[in-house]
Order: C-alpha cells, then sequence, then structure tokens
C-alpha cells in the first residue's frame, strides 16, 4: 500500500505544508527501460475544512515518490487538512494530518 | 450458461473499480485537455493547454531551479508569484512528453510551490500562467543535466 506523509505547521495565519506521496511516477517509456509497470500520479488535492488548498494535475516527469511543499492562508493549529491523489490506474489514496 | 455468467460479473467487477474517482476533481485538465498532456513540444502543449493567446514575458513569477541539476531524476523547482493566477503549469522540452504539472490556484491562495521533476537531458524549462484576467504570463530558463532521469 501506498503511504503518505504529511506534515503541516501554522505560522500565525498561515500554515507551511511537506507532504510525500508514495509512487513510482514512472511513465510509458521508463517503465518499457526498468521493466516495471506504469504507475504515476495524475491528482493530488489538498483540503482544508472543505476547502480546496492546492490542486495539481501531474504527470510522470515528476520525480519518484513525489514531495511538495506549499503554504496557505487561514489555517490555525488543530485543523485538519486532509489530501487524496489518483493514480493513472484510477486508484485513490487519501490521509490527513492535524496541522501543528 | 456457467461462462457466460462468469464473464458477466467479471464485466460488472471492472465497472466498478473503473467507475470511482472521477468526480472528485474540480479542474480535470486531463480529462478535458488530452492533448496537452501527449504533446512533445512545449510550444504545442501551451497551445493546447492555454490557447495560441499572446504570452507576456513577466518577472513577476519567480521560477528558481538550479542552474545544473547533478541529477536528472530529482530536480528541484520552486515557483512562487504574488500575481492573482489561476494556474500555473511547467513545460519542458527533455522528455517524451512536454507538460509535467499544472496547479490550480484556489481563491486568495498563495503561490509558492516546491516540488521535483525528472529531464532527460538539458533542456529549456518553461512556466506559463493564466491570470485570473485572462492574460497569459510566461518565463523559462534553461537547466544543465549531466546524468539524466527518466530512464534515461
Amino acid at each position: 500500500m501506498a503511504k503518505m506523509k504529511i506534515k503541516a505547521k501554522a505560522k500565525g495565519d498561515i500554515v507551511n505544508v511537506k507532504a510525500m506521496f508514495t509512487s513510482l511516477m514512472a511513465d510509458k517509456e521508463e517503465a518499457e527501460k526498468k521493466k516495471i509497470s506504469v504507475e504515476y500520479i495524475t491528482y493530488i488535492v489538498a483540503k482544508h475544512n472543505g476547502n480546496i488548498v492546492y490542486e495539481a494535475n501531474t504527470s510522470g516527469f515528476m520525480s519518484e515518490n513525489p514531495l511538495v511543499k506549499f503554504d496557505f492562508k487561514g489555517g490555525k493549529e488543530g485543523d485538519k487538512i486532509e489530501f487524496t491523489t489518483i493514480d493513472n490506474n484510477g486508484k485513490t489514496e487519501t490521509g490527513s494530518e492535524k496541522i501543528k | 450458461m456457467e461462462r457466460r455468467k462468469f464473464l458477466g460479473v467479471g464485466l460488472a467487477v471492472f465497472a466498478a473499480i473503473v467507475a470511482p474517482g472521477t468526480n472528485l476533481r474540480a479542474m480535470d485538465f486531463r480529462a478535458t485537455m488530452p492533448k496537452a498532456w501527449t504533446a512533445e513540444k512545449s510550444v504545442d502543449a501551451i497551445k493546447e493547454l492555454y490557447g495560441s493567446a499572446e504570452l507576456k514575458k513577466t518577472d513577476k513569477i519567480k521560477f528558481t531551479a538550479p542552474k545544473l541539476a547533478e541529477n536528472g531524476g530529482s530536480i528541484p523547482i520552486n515557483i512562487k508569484s504574488d500575481l492573482d493566477l489561476e494556474s500555473v503549469a511547467l513545460f519542458q522540452d527533455a522528455n517524451p512528453r512536454s507538460l509535467t504539472v499544472v496547479f490550480t490556484i484556489p481563491v486568495g491562495g498563495i503561490i509558492d510551490y516546491d516540488f521535483r521533476i525528472k529531464m532527460r537531458q538539458t533542456a529549456l524549462v518553461t512556466v506559463v500562467a493564466k491570470g485570473r484576467d485572462g492574460t497569459l504570463y510566461t518565463t523559462s530558463k534553461e537547466i544543465d543535466v549531466s546524468i539524466g532521469g527518466c530512464g534515461g
């Protein structure tokens, strides 16, 4: 099972978020060469209180086990941030973490 | 009869696996603009994604990347801007397909994105952003890659 690592820290009214997802991020050509299956995340979304704070459509040319960082306004300590990713096979992964 | 039943069950299961997950997205560029994801050259991919409107060169989008990347498998990129943008996309000419990532920016969102990309060889990397007023901005940088990532 793929795993997700999330870290979120509030600084004033801005929250710094770091997240790492487990995925080979191998597109067709790379998968053929390394003899692995084609697998890459196509969509990443992060929500805070039901509002989207981060949204990205990705391709297989992001690095393996993608690590992303971003900031957003309006979060505070104790709030929850939720991530959902979808890969090219349609598999969905979710993870959540409390803001520290 | 038996076999027919088995086939029917198989199909139903397949449909159940494929169906969910698609309605989660607010902006699904893959479904709405499939051609942008298969274009080989940045120029074509940009046209597919943003249309052929004029691109305005800007220094208000800060695009940070190493000049020389030792490991093409993991090149750290940062995109920062104070402009009111709707979406930001990154294109490169090093890989079989150009479009790497598209961010949809929520209203009032802070644009400060860090992520890593793969590049097969030295190439030009272009960032194109669309403002909420429809203006297209662009900025680009050449990144030298000494050891290619992406299985190269």
